[in-house]
C-alpha cells in the first residue's frame, strides 16, 4: 500500500490524538461521575453527623471528615520539620560526605516505598506491639510518607538560591546557622510551603496504611490512641459494601476528598505563579 | 562568652538537621526490621510455603504465588498498555499540540497524577466495571473464550478490569517525564533533520524518541515501581481471590496481588501464621519494589553522566 | 602612617593548585591600596586569605601568615576577623527577601549575638555616609532588590560599614556598574579612607590611578611591585607592570 509522506502524517496525527484523548479522558470522566453521584448526597446533616444505624438511611460522615483533619495534622506534625530538616542537612550541611550521599539516596528510596508498606511497618511496630488498633500507628505511617516529599521540596527550593547571598552572609561574619535560616531558608520559604501543601495533599489521599492502623469507627475520634474513621477508609468501606445507601455516601465522600486534593493542587500552583510575576 | 555561645548554636544546628536526617535514615531500616521481624513465625513455620500455590486461610495453608504473580502480571499489562498512550499523548504533546492545548494538558496531567488511589477505586468499581463487563469482556468472551486467555466465565472484576485502571494511573508518570525529556531534545539534531525535509512525525521517530529512549526507560520502570505498590484501585476491582492463575488463565477471571491480600486480610487476621504469612508477603513486595526502583535511579544517574560529559 | 594589615609570605592552594606565592605586603592605615593585574592572577584569592574566606572551599589552603594591628588573622574566630575585615562584591548581593533597612543591619541583628545598639539610627548613618539616605528614605521597607545596580553596590557597601570594620575588602566593585554609578562609588572611597583602611581589586588602571594612594601588581600569583600610586604608575620598577599598565596585556 503506497501511502504518501502527508497522508501518514495525518494518520499519525490522527492517532496521537487519539491515543491522547485516552490518557485524558479518565480526568474527566472520573471528575464528572464524583459531581454527578456525589452532589446529590450533600447535605448539612452529611458534613456534620456521625453515621445512622446500620440499616436506616441518614446520617452522614462528619466523624470521617474530622479523623481525616486530626490524622492528617498529626502526621504534619511529625512528616514536615523532620522532612524540612533533613532538605536542610542536603542543601547545605551534606556536600560530597558520605554521610550526605547516603542520607540522600535512603530518602530516595523512601519515596519509592508503596504506602501500604509503610503502614505495614506501623501496624507491625505499633499495632501488634500494643494489640491496640490505634491512630497514632497512622499518624506515624502518614508522617514517615510525607518526608521524603517535603525534603526534596526544600533541598531543591534552598539549591536555587544564589552562592553569592551566602558568601555575603559569610563576609559579615554572620554564623552558619543563620545564614542556613534566616538568609538562605527564608528566600526558599516558598518552595517549602508549596511542598508542605503537596504532602499534606498527598497523604489525605493514601489509604492503604489507615486499613490495618486507624482501622475505622462509627463514632466521633475519642483520642488519638484509638481507632478513627476518615474519609479514604470510609470510601472504600463503603463502596465495596453494595449498600446503595452506602455506596451513595461513599461518592459523597469522594466528592469531599477529591475537592480537598485539587484545591490545594490550585492553590499551590497559584502561589509558584504569583512568585514569579510578583519577582 | 558570646563565641563561645555561636559556636554552640552552630553546632547543636548541625546536630539537629543531622540527627534528623539520620532519624530518616532510622526509620527506613526499621521497616526492614520489622517486616523480617514479624514474617519471622511464618518463616520458622516453613520458609517455602509463602511460594506455594495454593492460599487457605481455613487450613492454615499460606501459599502466596498466585499473588505475587497477580502483582506482576497487573503491573506487566498495565505498563505495556500505559506506554504507547504515554508516548503518544507526549509526542501530541510536544510536536503537535498548540500552546493553549499543552497548557490545559499539563494541567490535566498533574491533576490525574494526584487523584487518590481510592478515587480510581470508587470509579472503577461503580462506573468501568459494568460497562468493560458489558462491552468488552462479555463480547470477547463470547466470541474467542475458547482461548484460555480469554475464558469466561466473567465477572465484572478480574485481573484485566485491575490492569485497566492501573493503566490510567501510570500514564501521567510516563508522559510528564517523557515530556520534558522531549522537550530537551538538542535543537541542533532536530534542526539538522528538519533541514532534509522530513516530517514532524520523522523527526520524532528518528531523532527526538531514540535521543530520550533511556530517560523514557527510566520513566518506564519508575511507573512500573508504581503499579506494583499500588493499593486500593486494585484491592476494589480485582476481585480478591485466588481463581487466577492456577484455576484458570483468564485475564478476565478474578485474582489477587500481593496489596490486595494485605489490605483485604489484614485487619481480620487473627491467628499468628496468618498474619505472618501476610507480613512476609509485603517484605516480598518491599525487595521487589526497592530493586526495581533502585534500578531506575541506576539508569537516570547514567544517563545525567552522559549528558554531563556530552 | 601606621601599618594597619601586613602579610608575610602568605601562599594559597586551591587543591594541588599554588594560586598565591609568597606575597609579603604591608597596607597603610587609613589608605587606599589598589590590587590590579590580569584575570586569574590570585587578587581575588589573595583578600579572601584576609578575610578567611579563602578556607571555606573544599581543599583550600594557606601557608604564611597575616596580621592585623599585628594580631595573627589565622590566630583569631573567623568570624572576629570577618566583622573587623568587611568585603564588597562584584556583584551586588543585597539580601532580596529583606528590607533596604534589615539588609544595612543584617550583619548586626544575624550575628548570633544580641545588640542592643539602636538600629534605626545605624541605617540612617549609614545610608547617608553612602550618600543614599536621600535616595530611599520614603520607604525603606522596600526590598533590598528592588534597587538599581548602583544603588544595591552601595547599599552593600553601607551593609558592610554597618559593622564598622577596620578594613574593608572591594573585589572589583564597580565593575558591574554603569559610569555614573562607578563615578559615585569613587567618590564615596575618597570619602571613606579617612575612616577605614580601603583594599580595593580593580580590573581598571584608570580606576586605580584615580582613586589609590599605593598600588599593588600581582602577577600569576606573585606580588611583582608596590608602590606610591603616583609612582607606581610614573615609573614603574618591573617591565612586566610597564607592559601592564600600557595596555600590552590584560
Amino acid at each position: 500500500m503506497i501511502v504518501s509522506r502527508r497522508t501518514k502524517e495525518k494518520l499519525i496525527i490522527a492517532a496521537l490524538v487519539a491515543l491522547t484523548g485516552a490518557a485524558v479522558a479518565p480526568l474527566f470522566w472520573i471528575i464528572g461521575s464524583i459531581v454527578w453521584n456525589g452532589i446529590s448526597v450533600m447535605s448539612l446533616e452529611f458534613l456534620t453527623s456521625l453515621p445512622a444505624p446500620f440499616g436506616s438511611s441518614g446520617g452522614g460522615i462528619g466523624n470521617a471528615i474530622l479523623g481525616t483533619l486530626i490524622i492528617n495534622l498529626f502526621a504534619s506534625g511529625l512528616g514536615i520539620p523532620l522532612g524540612i530538616l533533613t532538605g536542610i542537612y542536603l542543601a547545605e550541611y551534606a556536600h560530597d560526605s558520605r554521610m550526605g550521599s547516603t542520607v540522600r539516596t535512603i530518602v530516595e528510596s523512601l519515596s519509592g516505598v508503596p504506602s501500604l508498606v509503610i503502614g505495614l511497618f506501623a501496624f507491625t511496630l505499633i499495632v501488634l506491639s500494643f494489640r491496640h488498633y490505634t491512630g497514632v500507628a497512622a499518624t506515624l505511617a502518614l508522617g514517615i510518607m510525607m518526608i521524603p516529599l517535603v525534603a526534596k521540596a526544600t533541598e531543591e527550593s534552598m539549591r536555587v538560591v544564589s552562592d553569592d547571598l551566602r558568601e555575603a552572609g559569610m563576609a559579615l561574619g554572620i554564623p552558619k546557622y543563620n545564614i542556613t535560616t534566616r538568609i538562605v531558608l527564608s528566600m526558599a520559604k516558598g518552595g517549602v510551603i508549596s511542598g508542605s501543601l503537596l504532602a499534606f495533599a498527598r497523604i489525605s489521599g493514601e489509604t492503604a496504611p489507615l486499613l490495618f492502623t486507624a482501622l475505622f469507627s462509627f463514632y466521633w475520634p475519642t483520642g488519638i490512641d484509638q481507632p478513627m474513621a476518615t474519609l479514604q477508609v470510609l470510601i472504600y468501606n463503603y463502596a465495596i459494601s453494595g449498600f446503595a445507601d452506602w455506596v451513595a455516601k461513599a461518592w459523597g465522600a469522594s466528592l469531599l476528598l477529591v475537592l480537598l486534593v485539587i484545591t490545594i493542587n490550585v492553590a499551590v500552583r497559584y502561589l509558584g505563579r504569583k512568585k514569579y510575576e510578583g519577582a | 562568652m558570646n563565641k563561645k555561645s555561636i559556636f554552640f548554636k552552630d553546632s547543636a544546628f548541625k546536630y539537629l538537621v543531622g540527627g534528623s536526617s539520620l532519624i530518616v535514615v532510622a526509620f527506613f531500616v526499621m521497616i526492614f526490621v520489622m517486616l523480617a521481624v514479624r514474617s519471622y513465625p511464618s518463616i520458622a513455620n516453613d520458609p517455602l510455603m509463602i511460594f506455594g500455590s495454593t492460599w487457605d486461610v481455613n487450613s492454615g495453608i499460606y501459599g502466596g504465588i498466585p499473588a505475587i504473580l497477580g502483582t506482576l502480571a497487573s503491573s506487566a499489562i498495565a505498563v505495556a498498555l500505559a506506554v504507547p498512550i504515554s508516548l503518544g499523548m507526549s509526542v501530541f504533546f510536544t510536536e503537535y499540540a498548540p500552546r493553549r492545548v499543552r497548557a490545559a494538558l499539563s494541567i490535566v496531567i498533574d491533576m490525574l497524577a494526584t487523584i487518590p488511589s481510592v478515587i480510581f477505586g470508587i470509579w472503577g468499581l461503580w462506573i468501568v466495571a459494568p460497562l468493560v463487563k458489558t462491552y468488552v469482556q462479555d463480547p470477547i468472551v463470547g466470541s474467542i473464550g475458547f482461548i484460555p486467555l480469554f475464558s469466561g466465565p466473567a465477572y465484572g472484576l478480574s485481573l484485566f478490569l485491575a490492569s485497566l485502571v492501573l493503566t490510567f494511573m501510570i500514564v501521567p508518570i510516563i508522559s510528564s517525564l517523557t515530556i520534558s525529556l522531549l522537550s530537551t531534545t538538542p535543537v541542533e539534531l532536530r534542526e539538522a533533520m528538519i533541514s532534509l525535509g522530513a516530517t514532524r512525525w520523522e523527526v520524532v521517530r528518528h531523532v527526538a524518541l531514540p535521543f530520550s529512549k533511556l530517560g523514557i526507560f527510566a520513566s518506564i520502570i519508575l511507573a512500573l515501581g508504581r503499579a506494583l505498590g499500588e493499593t486500593m484501585a486494585v484491592t476494589m476491582v480485582i476481585g480478591n481471590s485466588f481463581v487466577w492463575p492456577f484455576s484458570s488463565i483468564s485475564l478476565f477471571s478474578p485474582a489477587s496481588t500481593i496489596t490486595s491480600k494485605i489490605a483485604s486480610e489484614l485487619y481480620e487476621a487473627v491467628d499468628v501464621l496468618h498474619v505472618s504469612s501476610l507480613v512476609e508477603l509485603g517484605l516480598i513486595l518491599l525487595v521487589i519494589t526497592l530493586l526495581v526502583n533502585s534500578s531506575a535511579r541506576l539508569v537516570i544517574t547514567r544517563i545525567s553522566r552522559r549528558n554531563a560529559s556530552g | 602612617m601606621a601599618t594597619k594589615l601586613v602579610t608575610e609570605r602568605l601562599s594559597a592552594w586551591f587543591g594541588k593548585k599554588q594560586v598565591l606565592k609568597d606575597i609579603s605586603i604591608a597596607f597603610e592605615e587609613r589608605q587606599v591600596t589598589a590590587l590590579v593585574g590580569p584575570s586569574g592572577c590570585g587578587k581575588s584569592t589573595f583578600i579572601r586569605c584576609l578575610n578567611r574566606m579563602h578556607e571555606l572551599n573544599p581543599g583550600a589552603r594557606v601557608e604564611g601568615k597575616a596580621f592585623l594591628d599585628g594580631i595573627d588573622i589565622y590566630g583569631m574566630d573567623p568570624m572576629d576577623v570577618r566583622r573587623k575585615i568587611g568585603m564588597v562584591f562584584q556583584k551586588p548581593n543585597p539580601f532580596p527577601n529583606m528590607s533596604i533597612s534589615d539588609n544595612v543591619v543584617a550583619g548586626i541583628k544575624l550575628s548570633g549575638e544580641k545588640s542592643k545598639a539602636d538600629l534605626d539610627a545605624i541605617v540612617e548613618r549609614t545610608l547617608k555616609s553612602v550618600g543614599l539616605y536621600d535616595e530611599v528614605k520614603d520607604d525603606l521597607r522596600r526590598s533590598g532588590a528592588s534597587l538599581s545596580g548602583g544603588q544595591q553596590q552601595r547599599l552593600c557597601i553601607a551593609r558592610a560599614l554597618a559593622m564598622e570594620p577596620e578594613v574593608i575588602l572591594m573585589d572589583e566593585p564597580t565593575s558591574a556598574l554603569d559610569p555614573a554609578s562607578t563615578s559615585r562609588i569613587e567618590d564615596l572611597i575618597r570619602k571613606l579612607k579617612s575612616e577605614i583602611t580601603v583594599i580595593i581589586i580593580t580590573h581598571n588602571v584608570g580606576q586605580a590611578a584615580r582613586i589609590s594612594d599605593k598600588t599593588a601588581f600581582l602577577y600569576l600569583g606573585e606580588l611583582i611591585e608596590y608602590n606610591d600610586t603616583k609612582e607606581f604608575f610614573e615609573s614603574p620598577k618591573s617591565p612586566i607592570t610597564e607592559r601592564y599598565i600600557t595596555g600590552r596585556f590584560g
